[in-house]
């Protein structure tokens, strides 16, 4: 049997302050960090991990939050031994750290780069003043353009931009001026996704005025498209655009649903255990003061579930859809452990509606199927 | 007059919705402590749920208590309640000729509404004492002068003595109790004659099997008797005779000028028929009471399951629901939009609607109604006269010689200020006015209407062209030549069996045009460009598009935790789980009844 990949998540739970549309699980720093504290629950966490995961090497590491910048370089090199020491890794693998434009500085993240990370995620949001302070963002549009400059010479030439469309007010103008911003400053990878309101979020509770209506958002995401296909970056899922061969490993492997190890407060992880032949979804505590504690305790997972056959083929197929070339069909069989006949019914039935691709080696949208991957995904999703 | 009788006084209270009838039957039962304070749960006699939640009675309920009157006499008072709303005006009817009086209940600051009058007409038609009485004399705004004027202006009966009372404070309510024993006079009949018993109503209940409610006109009723039905002639052997105190209290005879209940071990409902009287098998009356009828619907919709899985429980409810419930027709029908479901029969809207929410809350079913409507008759080319339950069941046009759609007589009373909204508002739904009366402030409309038109939103339509004044009562007519055509809908080009409806030809432009563009506000936008169509015939009169929605996927997904995503996902499941989908199109539930909306805009 092909070994399914293992990737490593860490959670950073702090920010300068929470964004209204954030709704990860991050927490506003009140007073000093304490980064020690939670380094060594992290390198605690992952020991409490390890029974699970004996023997297997790791494929990709992603710092995410939160603002993992936060954390000072030594915090850094420090939990970057420890999983050295605890796993073993890919040589040249992916180990990407999310930073906040805010919080760069030169020095910093050198010394980020050398103590091995190497890719960072930049949430840029926006380069427009305007668009930055309605979405709450602590940065400004100098900030913004800086921090491309400051990861470029800071020795990363793999980093990748975040940027959110549909914004309160915007304009397809405005919209695809800050792409062509994002694509000056030569990220390797762009993200660009649309805003959404999500519970549990400043702006569910009180929505911005003027949101784009679903024909503009439409349109500029038709127009992003192209725009980002000329500059040289391929759509390969929903909201992730590369240049060739700098696709984000980590997102691949959730997409193509390999498994992950999540340490970190309120971190989601996903292990298939082979002895047993069943995979467990686990999440750890969300409060960081709870998580630490637990951590101190031996015991940092909150909850874990077994998955059931209906919970694996549809979280195979709302994860490996969101590829633009979807998957090879073999590739379900190997990850969830199941024959490809016990979701036949439903396969049949978006292949009827036009919104699968008829191909018979791969499972993958059709045109009409990119468009509405909802539509496609909710048919997987069994009634009870 | 018998004896016995001379302290019987049967009666029951005619009054408008919230006048407090139900009030005052609480203070009736309280004042001769037919209850316990513990047992007194508030308006004991209305008691289903949506009666007591929409304020209305829906089946009448007896209660027999035992008053002691100011003078020292006992007497058997036996208080018969009626429905409320002019879909049961047979059932009023009915329950008025059990009693030898009524108390007209009206509201001192209000005044007179259609309904009162309608009944107050019925029982005084009966040749029943009405006794008026001025209710919430409480209230600040209570005009007990103006309202007296207006009861013997509008219904033309001597309220000078009219009785003061306030139900929810209990003022005047002795005296009322009182001035009834005196002024009500006590039952005629002949103990000794052949047994003749009217059935007021009748009800289902799990264990005792159907329940009837009697008043004895002549002879007796006894335990172990055999009795006939004189509509079906069906005979039944009596379990058990009683009376509600408003408890259950078996007794060993009911006779002649008493009220109670009779059960003989009958589960259908259908046998033991409102209106139809009650005889000795071995020694029958000569003839039956006057004035049975059989129970018509008059108002059809199409009741369909969302889920097709849903058909055999929707079943089983109407089947529970019909036990008690005389009046509700069914019966299978297939549509092609939406499958399998059942053709039902209604006394009116409100009753429709009861129904409606009963099956969805009682018994938990997701429904598609469809649009009421009314039996048509129709005349074919080859002289064959046929009704039509459903616009889907209309001949070719070149089959039809003629159809002729049932008229209604309405009465409508309305202060002066609005008289002209409602003449226009009966113009707009084909009313021919039949008479016009001022009385006093109030003026009494009679208009002729096509019971097709009353159906949709007349009510609603009246209520707030009076700003709520006007009230309104109606009796079916009879069957008249109408110009009528079916509109049908098409959605991508296939016509939709239950959005069809039945017209007038001159209403059917504009009322086509309204229908294809409400439809494109309810149906949501989809994968795929919707075209919706307003037809008659080959003949399309209205066109319009729902525009294909440009994409439907999440932005981002949340790496590690699918929870949210999938939390989003069911909830669009669950919204489409809501609607039909009729070829590829989903439609929702309330396209449906859309029909009924279409008037104002």
């Amino acid at each position: 049997m092909t070994p399914i990949p293992l990737s490593l998540y860490i959670h950073f739970p702090w920010c300068i302050q929470k964004c209204p549309y954030c709704d990860f699980n991050s927490h506003a720093v009140k007073g000093e960090l304490p980064e020690k504290r939670y380094i060594d629950a992290l390198i605690r966490d992952l020991e409490t991990e390890l029974p699970f995961i004996w023997g297997r090497r790791l494929e990709s590491v992603f710092m995410g939050g939160g603002t993992p910048s936060l954390i000072s370089a030594a915090g850094m090199q420090r939990l970057m031994s420890a999983l050295r020491r605890l796993l073993p890794m890919r040589p040249e693998m992916e180990i990407t750290l999310e930073a906040n434009p805010s919080t760069f500085e030169q020095e910093r993240f050198k010394q980020y780069r050398d103590c091995g990370i190497n890719r960072l995620s930049i949430g840029i949001q926006s380069f427009n003043q305007d668009h930055l302070r309605r979405l709450g963002r602590v940065h400004n549009d100098q900030e913004a353009l800086e921090a491309a400059n400051i990861a470029k010479q800071a020795g990363f030439d793999n980093f990748n931009l975040d940027l959110m469309f549909a914004l309160p007010q915007q304009t397809q103008a405005q919209a695809m001026q800050d792409l062509q911003t994002a694509i000056e400053c030569q990220p390797s990878h762009i993200s660009w996704y649309q805003l959404t309101i999500e519970p549990n979020t400043f702006f569910h509770h009180s929505p911005p005025a003027h949101l784009p209506n679903d024909d503009l958002i439409a349109d500029i995401q038709d127009q992003g498209v192209k725009i980002l296909q000329q500059a040289g970056f391929k759509q390969y899922e929903v909201s992730a655009y590369s240049q060739a061969g700098k696709q984000c490993a980590h997102n691949r492997n959730y997409w193509e649903f390999g498994d992950y190890v999540a340490i970190g407060a309120g971190a989601h992880g996903k292990v298939s255990q082979l002895q047993t032949n069943t995979i467990e979804r686990y999440f750890k505590y969300k409060q960081p003061q709870r998580y630490m504690e637990a951590c101190e305790q031996g015991e940092p997972r909150s909850q874990t579930t077994q998955l059931s056959k209906q919970d694996l083929s549809f979280e195979f197929m709302l994860n490996a859809l969101r590829l633009k070339q979807g998957v090879e069909r073999t590739l379900f069989e190997q990850r969830t452990g199941l024959s490809l006949d016990a979701i036949a019914q439903p396969l049949q039935a978006v292949i009827d509606k036009g919104l699968l691709s008829k191909d018979a080696q791969r499972l993958s949208t059709s045109d009409l199927g990119w468009r509405f991957l909802n539509e496609v995904t909710t048919v997987f999703l069994s009634d009870d | 007059m018998a004896e016995a009788n001379k302290y019987i006084r049967n009666f029951s209270v005619i009054a408008h919705i919230d006048h407090g009838k139900s009030t005052l039957s609480d203070r009736f039962i309280q004042e001769c402590e037919g209850l316990s304070e513990r047992e007194m749960e508030a308006q004991v006699l209305d008691s289903m749920d949506i009666e007591r939640e929409r304020g209305i009675t829906i089946k009448a309920q007896s209660v027999s208590l035992d008053y002691t009157a100011s003078n020292g006499q006992t007497y058997h008072l036996n208080f018969i309640d009626t429905p409320g709303h002019v879909d049961f005006s047979y059932e009023v009817s009915r329950s008025l000729t059990a009693c030898e009086g009524a108390l007209l209940v009206v509201d001192a600051s209000q005044g007179v509404e259609a309904q009162s009058v309608a009944n107050c007409y019925t029982a005084i038609d009966l040749d029943l004492e009405v006794v008026p009485v001025l209710n919430k004399i409480d209230l600040p705004a209570a005009d007990p002068y103006r309202v007296c004027e207006e009861i013997e202006e509008i219904i033309g009966i001597d309220a000078t003595d009219a009785i003061h009372v306030s139900a929810k404070t209990g003022v005047g309510v002795r005296d009322l109790l009182d001035q009834l024993v005196e002024r009500i006079p006590a039952p005629q009949g002949d103990p000794d004659a052949p047994l003749k018993a009217l059935i007021i109503d009748s009800w289902f209940d799990n264990y005792l099997g159907v329940v009837a409610l009697i008043r004895i006109i002549d002879g007796t009723i006894k335990k172990k008797q055999k009795i006939k039905f004189m509509s079906s002639a069906d005979t039944a052997l009596v379990d058990r005779v009683g009376i509600f105190t408003p408890k259950l209290r078996d007794l060993d005879t009911l006779t002649a000028g008493e009220v109670g209940f009779v059960i003989t071990g009958i589960k259908e409902i259908d046998a033991i028929k409102v209106g139809d009287t009650i005889t000795d098998a071995l020694n029958p009356a000569q003839s039956a009471l006057d004035g049975f009828k059989e129970v018509q619907p008059r108002v059809f919709a199409g009741v369909f399951p969302v889920s097709s899985d849903d058909y055999e429980n929707l079943r089983d409810a109407l089947n529970k629901l019909s036990l008690n419930d005389a009046s509700l027709h069914y019966e299978p029908e297939n549509s092609q939009a939406l499958g399998f479901g059942f053709r039902c029969g209604f006394l009116g809207m409100l009753h429709l609607e009861i129904v409606q929410e009963r099956l969805e809350r009682e018994y938990d079913l997701d429904l598609i109604t469809t649009a009421p409507t009314v039996i048509y008759e129709i005349e074919k080319t080859d002289g064959e006269v046929i009704n039509i339950y459903s616009p889907a069941e209309l001949p070719p046009v070149n089959h039809i010689a003629e159809i002729r759609e049932p008229i209604i007589r309405g009465s409508i009373l309305v202060p002066q200020e609005y008289v002209g909204n409602v003449i226009t508002l009966c113009i707009e739904k084909r009313g021919v006015q039949k008479q016009l009366q001022y009385m006093g402030k109030q003026v009494s409309i009679v208009y002729d209407l096509p019971l097709s038109e009353v159906v949709l939103d007349f009510f609603d339509r009246l209520k707030s062209v009076s700003r709520g004044y006007a009230s309104f009562d109606y009796e079916l007519d009879r069957f008249e030549v109408a110009d009528l055509v079916r509109v049908d809908i098409l959605i991508n080009g296939d016509k939709v069996d239950a959005l069809a409806v039945i017209i007038h030809r001159n209403n059917s432009q504009s009322r086509g045009r309204v229908l294809a563009s409400k439809m494109k506000e309810i149906i949501p936008r989809q994968m795929f460009d919707v075209a919706i169509q307003a037809a008659i015939g080959g003949n399309v009169i209205a066109r319009t598009n729902v525009k294909a929605l440009r994409k439907n996927v999440t932005a981002k997904c949340y790496g590690g935790d699918v929870s949210r995503k999938r939390k989003l996902l069911e909830k669009q499941k669950a919204g489409k789980k809501r609607m039909k989908q009729v070829g590829n199109v989903e439609i929702p539930q309330e396209a449906f009844l859309a029909v009924l909306r279409t008037d104002n805009k």
